[in-house]
Parts: structure tokens; C-alpha cells; sequence
């Protein structure tokens, strides 16, 4: 899968090989099972020590809902474009996406990152891509799924930050 | 010209002097959050330049923390709330 800036401010995801499209169909469903408490936690971590308790309990009646709407929303706008997201046997897919969906991207798959690293304990070494599962373990599976969505957000962030010049060829 | 009297009440002191002092909007490690990732959002939220959100990006990352901005508590709550929003650990805490 190729991931490149398009004329008239999109982002294009291009050659998505069939295993690439069904991790990427996943990402909403990821995003949804938030009902572990250590996943609930990370998502919604306490903003400061509990002796500010009337910030956390304003903190706790407005802003969780606020952020929660975020979350959903991301969710919800991912889930929503990847509807467009065919793919057919022996082909490569492709999905092209508005510029302005880049960061609900982000967000989306930070979620499912999160998620997925708090479900399965990940660390910070086997998250930084440097070494690839010998044995294919649920957890080693999971382990290249999560590193696979960081691939995706380094590329949208590229997209989105370094200013990279559309792509004529696509 | 007419001359008015005014009356001036003197305000009492207040014992919340929370709204005083300054504040710090702390960001704390995290093994998934990317450092590109963080560094865009420092960027984003508060404007720095890329060098300065790279520097607070890795004094997170090697430090397990950096101070990313100091002053007004209500101003702080807000970009605790911001950080939040981006995912990342972020609390508010008393400068010292």
C-alpha cells in the first residue's frame, strides 16, 4: 500500500493489498470496544492529582463528554469513508480521502493504537518497529497490526506537516 | 464642573489565590503516541515552532515529562483539555 498526497487536496491510499484493506475496515471496530477498564483509563486519563478534586469533578461532567464526542466522531468519519473502500479478489484496492479527514485519521488510529496496546500490554520496545515477531501469537499478530496503523499515521502526518507536493502519478 | 463623591470599597482579600499563581501544563510519556505525532500537536496547540515542539517532544520522551507551557489556570485547563483531545497524557500541575 502506497499512501500519497492527490490533486485537489486529498490523500490517497493506493495499491491496498487485501490483507492491508481488512486491517484498515478494523480500525472503527477497534476504536468501539472500549469497555475494559485499563483501556477506559488510558483513553480518559486523569488531568491532574486528586487534591484539584472540583477541577476533576467539572473536568469529569464537562470535558469527558466533550472528548468522548471527539473520539466518536473520528470514529464515525473513518468508519464512514471507508465504506468507499472495495476491494475484489486479485486486485488492489484504493481509497481516496478529502485532506480535511487527515486528522480524524490520525485520531482514529491513535485510538486504536491505544487500544490495542492496553488490551495486549504492549511495550514501548516492541512498539518502536524494530524487531519483527518471530512466533505468530495473537499478541505478535496484534503487535503488527498496531505498527501497521503507526505506518499509516507517519505517512498522513508527512502529508500533513512536511507539506508533501501532490502526486501527478496517481 | 460637578463634583461627585465616590465611594470606594475596599475589595477583601481572597484565600483562593489558585487564580494567582501560575500554572504548569505538564505532558507525560507514553509508548504508543508517535513522536512525529506529539510533535505536530505541540506545534498545532500551541504554536511553537518545530524546533521548540521537538525539544519538548523528547524531553517527554527521555525524561518522562516536560513542562510545555506555564501560566494562567484557566488558560492551562484549556490546553490540558486540548492535549487530551489529541490523545495525549497531559496534566495540569502548581509551578513551583
Amino acid at each position: 500500500m502506497l499512501i500519497r498526497r492527490l490533486r485537489q487536496d486529498a490523500i490517497g491510499f493506493v495499491e491496498i493489498e487485501p490483507i492491508e484493506a481488512e486491517l484498515l475496515r478494523q480500525v472503527p471496530a477497534v476504536c468501539g470496544a472500549t469497555d475494559e477498564e485499563t483501556v477506559r483509563k488510558r483513553l480518559f486519563s486523569e488531568p491532574a492529582e486528586e487534591t484539584e478534586s472540583q477541577f476533576l469533578k467539572d473536568w469529569e461532567e464537562f470535558v469527558r463528554p466533550e472528548l468522548r464526542h471527539i473520539f466518536f466522531s473520528a470514529r464515525m468519519l473513518v468508519e464512514e469513508d471507508l465504506k468507499a473502500l472495495q476491494s475484489r479478489p486479485g486486485r488492489h484496492a484504493r481509497l481516496d480521502l478529502p485532506l480535511s479527514h487527515g486528522e480524524p485519521w490520525l485520531n482514529a488510529l491513535n485510538q486504536a493504537r491505544l487500544i490495542l496496546a492496553s488490551q495486549y500490554g504492549l511495550t514501548e520496545k516492541e512498539l518502536s518497529m524494530q524487531k519483527i515477531p518471530k512466533l505468530f501469537s495473537r499478541r505478535d499478530l496484534v503487535l503488527l497490526q498496531t505498527n501497521f496503523y503507526a505506518a499509516i499515521q507517519e505517512r498522513i502526518i508527512d502529508i500533513l506537516v512536511g507539506g508533501e507536493q501532490e502526486d501527478e502519478r496517481v | 464642573m460637578a463634583e461627585t463623591t465616590t465611594t470606594i470599597t475596599k475589595a477583601e482579600p481572597t484565600t483562593d489565590t489558585q487564580l494567582d499563581i501560575p500554572w504548569n501544563v505538564v505532558v507525560h510519556n507514553d509508548p504508543v503516541n508517535l513522536m512525529s505525532y506529539v510533535t505536530m500537536v505541540f506545534q498545532k496547540i500551541f504554536g511553537y515552532s518545530r524546533d521548540r515542539a521537538k525539544r519538548h517532544m523528547l524531553e517527554v520522551h527521555q525524561k518522562g515529562r516536560s513542562i510545555v507551557w506555564t501560566g494562567a489556570r484557566e488558560r492551562a485547563e484549556f490546553y490540558v483539555q486540548q492535549l487530551h483531545s489529541y490523545l495525549l497524557l497531559a496534566t495540569l500541575e502548581k509551578a513551583e
